[in-house]
């Protein structure tokens, strides 16, 4: 998101999800899309079908690349080779929009001048995509009108995240792709409201809205709105409050995340939480992070409370209370009121009052000018309404930057390519990434206690290419023990060719074999993300009992066949 | 691939440069939109039993037929492009007689329901039924006993009554076209014809995603919610409370409708179904995933919160009032605020709460506690 906003003046995606089938071209990178969108991911076979060129570029053959007319299957880590190398061709070729760069950006000569070191030839040595494949992609991309680049948590989830998101911003800022329909830059959200949350001001450097903390009139507006003086300072970012967990955090409010199976290198921070002096959690279920609480507070699920969510294509859609929630349980909202009005006494503050989700909408509207057009009682009315939406008139915002970018001009930003943190060395040979599958969802609370998921898929499992099984006397269903650095974990090997030789994947969702024991914790230079994505581990089998039969049924993954092959 | 062609309906702009006459009035038709679509846009309710507006045109219902100037048979609507100066009646005793016969021999190859104490249709309601009530269909033809057959399958969520099936395929075509997994398809000849799965293997053990667009699509229950089945219930109940509103998985925010029923759970409400909105509408166009769909039963889980803990002198946790939860609250954070400053608190909100909610929590951070320390926990 720092790396969208510093680029274009607004982190999110800038077209719509009902575009989508009407592309042309869509580069599909670091996203499984079938998996965690699926419904974002039937409009891309939509497009497929009508005729529209699908390029995929993931280190996995996913379900996606069967549809793709080319699959870039690049080591994990080395996108900054790929996206510069498909710059330099852009650039080489001429097929730069020159019109659009001169009126719409700004830093064009650096980026130029830095893709020009960075050849297909030399990419394909580093990223194990074939130079052809990438000049033919950065062909396809270039001279399409209506192409459209789409990604997720495998472009943000590195130590060079931002930078990977710089690299396809400018791609997109070379060829004009920006401020018309099927088109731009899209970060497909992974949670139903990430982008709400982020709207809301949920972050350490802007009140909602985007606005700085750090700006002296944000802040001075915001300290008459709320009648209290306010920190000007920014804060801390999540990765970092993690690493600060049990030192220089003491305290802790967690409201709606498991961070002991959701945050990297689990087990260390399990130890810093030792050193809280007190935690609060406000929950559904009792999850792992419940262990280390010290008072645990009942929420409410979707179903049982008012409010808004807004998805990735920046549209505020209601969530309405269906049903009670059980016992004692109360609404997060109704929740933090109550916490934030028994602190406000004891320190002699002004009670908040709201006498529900609307009037709390109205509030945060007010203040930011984005969304100042949005109200519950217009979202009844109308369905949802996308933002920028300023006045109560305003028909909301399809898509971003027509008629000029929103920062008023778009910013390239050149990047050299930095390896990921930790590769895989003798002692560790293997590079693992994490990542989330159709049938479960992040911590599993929810998706592991109904029937139909659970059986799909009952255990978790680590993808391993059959050369590295063979090497580890390692058959299809096996117990195996995942060793990094930081920890170990136990699952069963499905033996793919889904995955590169040399990679394993694992997905998050197993509280059983967390596979956040085994991640890094450095995080992204600029937001801090951790690399999820790449580190190194070992792989070695465990002489046990033999594994149920139908471990994977029906899996996608699971192919005893040849490679699946792409169509060229 | 090309010949599944999503059927596009052309944009409002394109230049409307054909004329045709409509039930003797002339109107302006788009170029490539069809008979039907051009119908529907001037409010004529043509009948229609395969036809779905995100599907290429299968033409196999036949009971969108109209007639058309030159054409000496009825023709189907829903698979007949618009042409200039082309003359169509959507409705005259013809195609009243043709639709009355049409839907007389499909209730001949369905079950008697009502013989059976049963309400037709799945979970969802039967458009057959619906629509042969519509037109005055003969009910009394002589039943054929069908001798389509369906399969075991040990899938949670998708059950298939062969029996109600009419074989419009809106099922196996959506699972083609939109979800593109082809993991069912029509099988068998003639009147033996079915819905399966390759080798007749479980929906598990297929290509399947368990999106359930199958049972969305189905016109009849013959595709159907098999957590009813299972637990008892054939045939359509009317859903005594509808709420639109926003799934709780992923960043698409799909749309969808809980079908409530108020009074269960001591009056607290269960969730019977979720339903996709009309296609068209949403976002989402009608469609759902295998989390969105039936990913629920967590809602009722016997393992939810239900009242607030406290952590014991001991270690264990236990039940305490929301006051005194509260209480122990406000002096923990405190305590830290007093002990080490503002800047030693940290507060994680959720991406999967409310924006209200992820609202709150900023403000509370900011200004009741005094510190920037907020991020959600999707932070990237």
């Amino acid at each position: 998101m720092a790396g969208l906003v510093t680029t274009f003046g607004a982190g999110a995606m800038t077209n719509s999800i009902g575009e989508i089938r009407d592309a042309d071209v869509l580069f599909v990178i670091g996203s499984n899309t079938t998996e965690a969108h699926p419904i974002i991911a039937m409009e891309m076979k939509r497009a497929v079908h009508r005729g529209a060129t699908l390029i995929v570029a993931d280190p996995r053959s996913i379900n996606l690349t069967s549809f793709a007319s080319r699959h870039l299957k690049l080591r994990p880590g080395t996108d900054v080779w790929l996206l510069n190398a498909m710059a330099h061709v852009i650039c080489a070729e001429g097929l730069v929009d020159a019109d659009f760069i001169e009126t719409n950006t700004e830093g064009f000569d650096a980026v130029r001048e830095t893709v020009a070191r960075y050849t297909p030839e030399e990419a394909e040595k580093v990223t194990g995509v074939p130079a052809d494949d990438i000049r033919w992609a950065a062909r396809a991309y270039a001279t399409t009108p209506k192409a459209g680049i789409y990604y997720t948590l495998g472009i943000t989830e590195h130590t060079h995240g931002t930078d990977n998101v710089y690299g396809l911003a400018n791609l997109v800022l070379m060829t004009g792709h920006l401020g018309k329909p099927s088109a731009g830059m899209n970060p497909l959200r992974g949670q139903n409201n990430v982008q709400g949350a982020n709207d809301a001001g949920a972050t350490p450097i802007f009140y909602p809205g985007y606005q700085r903390v750090d700006d002296p009139e944000v802040a001075a507006r915001y300290e008459k709105s709320w009648g209290v003086p306010l920190p000007r300072e920014p804060g801390l970012n999540l990765n970092v409050m993690m690493k600060e967990t049990g030192r220089s955090i003491r305290g802790m409010f967690v409201m709606g995340e498991d961070i002991v199976l959701s945050e990297p290198n689990a087990g260390a921070l399990e130890e810093r939480m030792n050193g809280l002096e007190f935690l609060v959690i406000q929950e559904i279920f009792l999850n792992e992070t419940a262990r280390f609480a010290d008072v645990i507070l009942p929420g409410a699920c979707f179903a049982e409370k008012d409010g808004v969510f807004t998805n990735s294509e920046r549209r505020v859609q209601r969530v309405r209370k269906a049903v009670e929630p059980p016992g004692q349980a109360k609404a997060d909202w109704e929740a933090v009121l109550a916490l934030a009005n028994a602190v406000a006494e004891k320190r002699g503050l002004t009670p908040w009052r709201y006498d529900g989700p609307a009037a709390i909408y109205a509030e945060m509207a007010k203040d930011a000018d984005k969304f100042a057009g949005i109200s519950h009682d217009r979202v009844d009315r109308e369905g949802g309404l996308q933002w920028p939406c300023t006045s109560p008139e305003h028909p909301g915002t399809r898509f971003l930057h027509e008629g000029g970018v929103l920062r008023g001009k778009g910013l390239f930003t050149a990047i050299e390519y930095r390896p990921s943190v930790e590769l895989a060395d003798p002692e560790y040979p293997l590079v693992l990434s994490t990542g989330r599958t159709l049938y479960h969802y992040n911590a599993a609370t929810q998706t592991r206690r109904g029937v139909g998921l659970a059986e799909k898929q009952p255990v978790a499992f680590c993808e391993i290419h059959p050369a590295d099984a063979r090497a580890r006397s390692i058959e299809q269903g096996d117990l195996v023990e995942v060793e990094t650095r930081r920890g170990k974990v136990a699952c069963r090997a499905m033996v793919s060719r889904q995955v590169r030789r040399g990679c394993i994947w694992m997905p998050l969702h197993f509280a059983e074999a967390r596979a956040n024991l085994l991640t890094v914790d450095d995080g992204d230079i600029v937001t801090q993300t951790a690399e999820y994505k790449v580190c190194a581990a070992k792989v070695t089998r465990v002489a046990e009992q033999p594994a149920e039969r139908d471990a994977f049924p029906g899996s996608f993954y699971a192919v005893a066949g040849p490679e699946q092959g792409t169509i060229h | 691939m090309s010949s599944q062609n999503p059927k596009r309906v052309p944009e409002e702009a394109s230049d409307p440069s054909l004329s045709v006459t409509l039930d003797g009035e002339t109107v302006d038709a788009r170029p490539g939109e069809t008979i039907l679509e051009l119908a529907e846009r001037h409010g004529k309710d043509i009948p229609t039993l395969c036809h779905d507006p995100r599907l290429a045109p299968a033409g196999a219902c036949r009971s969108c037929l109209v007639e058309v100037e030159g054409s000496r048979r009825l023709i189907p609507s829903c698979a007949t492009p618009v042409a200039d100066g082309q003359v169509v009646t959507t409705a005259n005793d013809r195609i009243a007689r043709h639709q009355k016969v049409l839907l007389a021999l499909y209730l001949a190859d369905q079950p008697d329901f009502a013989a059976r104490g049963e309400t037709p249709g799945g979970a969802q309601a039967c458009e057959l039924h619906a629509m042969a009530d519509a037109v005055g269909a003969p009910t009394d033809w002589p039943k054929m006993e069908p001798l389509r057959v369906g399969r075991e399958d040990r899938n949670p969520y998708v059950q298939f009554f062969p029996e109600a099936c009419i074989l419009c395929a809106r099922c196996t075509r959506y699972c083609a076209e939109i979800e593109s997994v082809s993991a069912i398809s029509l099988a068998g000849r003639g009147a033996e014809t079915t819905i399966a799965t390759a080798d007749d293997v479980s929906l598990l053990d297929s290509s399947c995603e368990l999106c359930g667009g199958c049972i969305d699509v189905c016109p009849t229950g013959a595709m159907t919610e098999k957590m009813p089945v299972t637990a008892g219930r054939r045939g359509h109940v009317e859903p005594e409370k509808v709420v639109r509103t926003t799934c709780n998985y992923c960043g698409v925010g799909c749309q969808m409708d809980l079908h409530v029923e108020p009074a269960a759970n001591d009056g607290r409400g269960r969730i019977e179904r979720v339903v996709s909105p009309e296609a068209g509408t949403t976002t989402n166009d009608g469609n759902l995933c295998v989390k969105g769909r039936f990913a629920y039963d967590f809602v009722d889980h016997e393992d939810r919160l239900t009242t607030p803990l406290i952590r014991a002198e001991d270690g264990s946790l236990r039940e305490a009032s929301w006051d005194e939860a509260l209480a122990r609250t406000v002096e923990g954070l405190m305590g830290v605020h007093e002990r080490h400053g503002a800047d030693a608190l940290a507060f994680v909100s959720s991406s999967r709460c409310t924006m209200e909610e992820n609202y709150l929590v900023q403000k509370m951070a900011r200004a009741v506690f005094g510190t920037n320390n907020v991020h959600q926990c999707a932070a990237t």
